[in-house]
């Protein structure tokens, strides 16, 4: 894996969910890691140079925007997408969470694959362009 | 004896009488007048005897009751009046009332006079009216009253049945006096009630039941009653009272506030729901999309189905849970309810809210079948709103313990979080309907007085221990089961 292969990570204590998310982008050329806690995502984090991270709001062991903040330290400049049935689009503290760059974008569940796939597009120009044969890293 | 001795006997016998006499011959005057007469009216005996009736006669008794005309009457016809009533209202002097009678006096067959006998009843009559006023007083107070106030003999016969027992019960008094109280119970109540009406003849003491009641239109009607002895001035019991309450009303409201209390706890709930469906929601949803977007192999298109078919069994299964919670509740049906397996169903509905507040229940103690006699959505209401309390005084996370324990014929189930606590002076007010701490909007205060409710309904009792900032424990009692 290098820098220029940096995967995703997914962050999800539901396994169906992270098997969507990771089809998604792995068919879409990219590659990724899952994580089904908060604790996991961290020791992921430790390993990988993440640029992007797709989360849920509600983990078993930390809140969705709490994990963004330390994700955050781990990799200034990371991408965040919070994917959640908890909120709603125009939920007050979504707003406030894009507002002051903690998440770049919200997906409510259940969602359209473009939704993922424009996320993933919209990433920086750094991220890698990958092709359809990159290995899936699930 | 002398005629003298015989003069001075009957003078004294008729000077002893407390009514008034006088002896009136033929031409109306006066021949004799005895010592009540002449007290009444103010007269000596000289200014009496010999005197014309109208002159010793007040005025108005004279001209009201023709007194003097009746007397003449007597005479003339020898015949006897007994018993009238004579009113007597002079001015400025109170109304008096006296019974009169007239009987004539006859020797050898020849009409001499007439004896008339007055009696001042005033004061009797002032006495009679005041005990028919109090009377009417009383019963205007038990027709009055909305209870049902039935009294009966001591074997429980039925004497009076007030206004508000017809009207609520359809039956009116006559129908009902002398038929035995517990004739109108149901069947199986009648029993119960037969015993009651024993305990009070033996222990003096007020008896408390509640006994559903057949209403003339052979409707069921719950009323609670309070039993007490009716006691004579020796203090003997010759009777019962039974004062009724009409309880359809309260146990409407009962139900109207449960499923209020359940409408809230749904609120509660929401977030949570509104996660746990749009999670299988969004998996069935991508599953679908795969299988519209891609070319994929037999293999993926069949986990696709898959995870489609098992992401709306989810999804129904949570519908369903919520609809067996917030369907209204047959509070007469009481069934035989496994309280393990009610304990563990309201977890499965918690379980997603638990997990988003980072709180862990944990069940220990008797985990096989524990039979208690109940209505499992209110039970499941009662555990519901203790663990979504136990959850809620842990804004931080923590644990919550159920600890189910069975002896002497009673269930106690154990609910301790690791949460805020309850001061002391509040936790007396726990119980109470509309107490709460919560702020306005986020709890109606109603939970644990439905909580309190419900364990009464079931005859078990609630109670709880809390240290302030350590976590409270919440015990509920039930009977066990017998069957």
């Amino acid at each position: 894996m290098t820098p220029s292969h940096s995967p995703c990570l997914i962050v999800d204590d539901e396994p169906e969910m992270c098997w969507a998310l990771a089809r998604i982008l792995t068919g879409a050329g990219g590659s990724c890691q899952t994580a089904a806690s908060a604790r996991e995502a961290i020791a992921l984090a430790a390993r990988h140079p993440f640029r992007l991270a797709f989360l849920d709001a509600k983990l078993p062991d930390a809140d969705g925007l709490d994990l963004a903040r330390r994700l955050q330290a781990f990799h200034p400049g990371i991408r965040i997408v919070l994917v959640s049935g908890y909120f709603y689009q125009d939920d007050p503290l979504i707003t406030a969470a894009i507002q002051s760059g903690q998440i770049a974008a919200f997906i409510a569940k259940p969602f359209a694959h473009a939704e993922i796939r424009r996320a993933i597009g919209a990433m920086p120009k750094s991220a890698p362009a990958a092709g359809r044969e990159t290995p899936p890293v699930i | 004896m002398s005629a003298t001795r015989y003069e001075q006997l009957y003078t004294m016998l008729l000077d002893a009488m407390p009514s008034s006499v006088l002896l009136i011959a033929q031409n109306l005057r006066i021949l004799s007048a005895n010592r009540n007469f002449l007290e009444k009216s103010q007269r000596t005996l000289s200014e009496t005897i010999g005197y014309r009736l109208e002159d010793v006669l007040p005025a108005v008794i004279l001209e009201q009751m023709n007194i003097a005309r009746r007397v003449q009457h007597a005479i003339e016809t020898s015949q006897s009046v007994k018993g009238e009533r004579m009113t007597y209202r002079a001015p400025g002097v109170p109304l008096r009332i006296y019974y009169y009678s007239l009987i004539p006096f006859a020797w050898q067959g020849q009409t001499e006079g007439v004896i008339l006998l007055m009696d001042d009843v005033t004061e009797q009559v002032r006495l009679s009216e005041e005990v028919r006023r109090v009377e009417r007083h009383l019963a205007s107070i038990v027709d009055s009253a909305s209870d049902l106030i039935v009294s009966t003999d001591r074997g429980g016969r039925i004497l009076t049945w007030n206004a508000a027992a017809e009207r609520l019960l359809g039956y009116v008094v006559a129908e009902m006096r002398g038929r035995g109280f517990s004739e109108l119970c149901a069947a199986g109540d009648q029993a119960e009630i037969q015993d009651v009406f024993t305990r009070i003849e033996k222990r003096r003491t007020a008896q408390v039941a509640e006994c559903l009641f057949k209403t003339k239109q052979a409707l069921p009607m719950l009323v609670s009653w309070v039993f007490s002895p009716l006691l004579d001035h020796s203090g003997q019991t010759v009777g019962v009272v039974a004062v009724g309450r009409d309880l359809t009303e309260r146990r409407k409201i009962e139900t109207e506030l449960i499923q209020s209390q359940k409408l809230a706890a749904l609120g509660v709930m929401a977030g949570g729901i509104a996660h746990e469906i749009r999670n299988p929601l969004a998996i069935c949803s991508s599953a679908a999309q795969f299988l519209l977007e891609e070319k994929c192999t037999h293999a993926f298109r069949r986990e696709c189905a898959d995870k489609i078919y098992q992401g709306i069994q989810r999804a129904s299964l949570i519908i369903e849970n919520l609809l067996k919670y917030s369907g209204p509740g047959a509070t007469s049906l009481m069934v035989i309810v496994d309280l393990v397996a009610l304990v563990r169903e309201t977890l499965a509905l918690l379980a997603h809210h638990a997990a988003l507040q980072r709180v862990e229940i944990k069940l220990s103690g008797v985990l096989t079948h524990v039979p208690v006699q109940g209505v499992a959505v209110l039970l499941q209401q009662l555990f519901m709103n203790l663990l979504q309390n136990a959850i809620k005084a842990m804004p931080n996370g923590g644990v919550v313990t159920i600890e189910m324990r069975t002896a002497d014929g009673e269930v106690q189930i154990r609910i301790t979080d690791t949460g805020c606590g309850v001061t002391k002076e509040n936790l007396g007010k726990l119980f109470d309907p509309f107490y709460t701490t919560s702020p306005v909007g986020q709890g109606t205060g109603l939970g644990l007085s439905i909580c309190y409710s419900i364990a009464k309904l079931h005859n078990g009792s609630i109670d709880v221990v809390s240290t302030e900032g350590h976590g409270s424990t919440f015990t509920v009692k039930l009977p066990l089961s017998l069957k």
